[in-house]
C-alpha cells in the first residue's frame, strides 16, 4: 500500500466534493435552488448522493489512469480505504458546512485537532488511574483482540458498514439542519 | 375573483426588526405592485411567499395551498424572478437550461426558444459575460418558460436602463393578456407602477399600510398646498404628512373629499404620486416618534 497515492486519492476526490458544495452555497444560488419545486430534502440529497458518485468517478479515473500508464492494477483494498475517509471526511464536514458555513470548516478542524492534543496530553493521564480501577484496559484489550482476529473480510466488512451508518446518519443530520435553515 | 397569495396575520421576528401582523391579498389576473423604503420588509415579506422563512406566526397560502403540504405543486406554478443573477456563472443559457427544464412538469421548449429570440439571448455565451439587462431578461424566460401562473419579481427593474425599463414593463404588460397570470413584483421604482400596476400594496415600518386599486389611491389621496395661515392644531390632524417652507405648506391627505370640504378654494389639490405617499408616510411616522 503506498500512502502517497491514497493521499492523492482522498485529496482529488475531497477538493471536487467539497468545490461542489461551496458553489451552491452562495446567497444567489441557494436563493435560486429553493426556488425551483424541490423539496430541502432533495436538495441536501442531491449533495450526498453526489459525494458517492464523484468518489467513484474519481477512483475510476485514476484506477484506469494507473493501468494505462504504469501498467498496474490497484490493490482493491487502497480503493476501499479511499472510499472510506472520503466518506467519513464527508459525513463530518457536510453537517458542519451546513450549519456553520464552509469557511469556517479549515477552522473547525483545527479547534477540533487542538482539543484532541489537550485531551491525549492533559486529560487522559488525569484520568489514567481512574480508569485502572475500572478495568477498563482489560476490556480495551478483549475488544481490541477480538477486532485483530478477525477474519480479513470480516473486518472489512465492519469497516464499511460503520462507515455507512455514519455516512447515514451524517445525511440525515444534514437534513435537519437545512430544513431549518432561515434565509 | 380569488386570491393567488395570501397572507394572514403573518408575524416574524427579526434581532433588529419585525413584521408586523401582516395580511395581504394578491388578486388573480392582476399585477400588484409592492412598494416601501429600503430595508421595511419587502424582501422579508416576499421570501415568506417563497418559503425561505416561516412566519412567527399567521399562515401563508398561495393558490390556496399551504407549503407544508404541497411545497413541490406551488413552485411548479410560480416563476421567480430574483434582482440578482441567479444562475451559475460559468455556464451558458443552453446549459442553464438542461438544468432547470427537468424540475417543471410543464417545460415548454418551444416557448423558451421563442422568448430566446424575442429577446435576443445568445444561447452559447457565458451567464457572468450578460449585461444586467440580458440576465434579467434570462430570469423572465425561465420563469415563463414553464407556464408558470404567478410571476413573482423582487425589485426586477433596479439596475436596469430606463429604456430597458419600458422595455420590460411592455412585456409584462403583453402577459397579462393572459387572464390566468398573475404578476407580483417589489420595487422602489414607483414610475413603474404607474405604467403597469392594477393593485397597490404599500409596506411601511414592517406594516402594511393599505392595498388598493391604484385609481382608488387617486381618488382618496391628495396632494394639498397652501399657505402657512392654514395650519392650526386641529388641521394639522387632517393630513398623514406635512412639509413647511418659507411660502407655505405641502401636505399629504388620505380623504381628498373632506380636505376638499373644509377648506374649499384656499388650497391647492393636486394628484399625489406613490413617490408622495411613500415620502409623506414616511413623515408623518416620524413625527410621532
Amino acid at each position: 500500500m503506498d500512502i502517497s497515492s491514497i493521499w492523492l486519492g482522498f485529496l482529488f476526490c475531497i477538493i471536487v466534493i467539497m468545490n461542489a458544495f461551496t458553489v451552491d452555497e452562495k446567497s444567489s444560488i441557494s436563493n435560486f435552488l429553493n426556488s425551483l419545486p424541490y423539496t430541502r430534502k432533495e436538495i441536501v440529497s442531491s449533495k450526498y448522493i453526489g459525494a458517492i458518485i464523484f468518489t467513484f468517478m474519481i477512483i475510476f479515473a485514476l484506477f484506469m489512469g494507473n493501468f494505462i500508464i504504469n501498467k498496474e492494477l490497484i490493490d482493491w483494498k487502497e480503493i476501499l480505504l479511499v472510499v472510506c475517509l472520503v466518506l467519513i471526511f464527508v459525513s463530518f464536514s457536510f453537517p458542519f458546512s451546513y450549519k456553520f458555513k464552509s469557511q469556517y470548516l479549515l477552522m473547525g478542524f483545527a479547534i477540533m485537532f487542538v482539543a484532541f492534543m489537550a485531551i491525549g496530553n492533559f486529560v487522559l493521564p488525569k484520568i489514567g488511574p481512574m480508569l485502572d480501577t475500572m478495568n477498563l484496559g482489560e476490556k480495551v484489550e478483549w475488544f481490541a483482540q477480538k477486532l485483530f482476529s478477525l477474519q480479513d473480510v470480516q473486518l472489512y466488512g465492519l469497516i464499511a458498514i460503520v462507515n455507512i451508518v455514519l455516512y447515514a446518519c451524517s445525511w440525515l443530520l444534514s437534513i435537519r439542519i437545512y430544513s431549518k435553515k432561515v434565509f | 375573483m380569488e386570491n393567488v397569495i395570501e397572507l394572514r396575520n403573518v408575524n416574524k421576528i427579526f434581532d433588529s426588526f419585525r413584521l408586523n401582523d401582516i395580511s395581504l391579498t394578491v388578486k388573480k389576473g392582476f399585477v400588484t405592485g409592492f412598494i416601501g423604503g429600503n430595508g421595511v420588509g419587502k424582501s422579508t415579506t416576499i421570501k415568506l411567499i417563497m418559503n425561505l422563512l416561516q412566519p412567527d406566526s399567521g399562515s401563508v397560502s398561495v393558490f390556496g395551498l399551504n407549503y407544508k403540504e404541497h411545497e413541490k405543486e406551488i413552485k411548479q406554478r410560480i416563476g421567480f424572478v430574483f434582482d440578482e443573477n441567479v444562475f451559475y456563472e460559468n455556464l451558458t443559457l443552453a446549459e442553464m437550461k438542461q438544468i432547470i427544464k427537468p424540475a417543471y412538469s410543464n417545460w415548454d421548449d418551444n416557448l423558451f426558444h421563442h422568448y430566446v429570440k424575442t429577446f435576443e439571448l445568445p444561447l452559447k455565451k457565458k451567464i457572468k459575460q450578460f449585461s444586467k439587462g440580458m440576465m434579467m431578461k434570462a430570469s423572465l424566460t425561465m420563469a415563463l418558460s414553464h407556464h408558470a401562473e404567478l410571476i413573482i419579481m423582487d425589485e426586477p427593474t433596479s439596475g436596469l436602463d430606463p429604456i430597458f425599463r419600458r422595455e420590460l414593463l411592455e412585456i409584462l404588460h403583453q402577459l397579462m393578456e393572459d387572464e390566468n397570470k398573475t404578476i407580483f413584483f417589489s420595487t422602489h421604482i414607483t414610475t413603474d407602477l404607474d405604467r403597469i400596476a392594477d393593485y397597490i400594496a404599500f409596506i411601511h415600518n414592517g406594516e402594511l399600510v393599505f392595498t388598493k386599486e391604484i385609481y382608488q389611491i387617486e381618488e382618496e389621496y391628495a396632494i394639498v398646498k397652501g399657505g402657512k395661515e392654514l395650519l392650526d392644531r386641529d388641521t394639522e390632524q387632517e393630513f398623514i404628512g406635512i412639509r413647511k417652507s418659507n411660502h407655505g405648506f405641502e401636505a399629504l391627505t388620505a380623504n381628498k373629499s373632506r380636505i376638499e370640504n373644509i377648506f374649499g378654494e384656499m388650497v391647492v389639490i393636486e394628484k399625489p404620486t406613490l413617490e408622495d405617499i411613500m415620502f409623506y408616510t414616511k413623515k408623518g411616522a416620524e413625527r410621532f416618534v
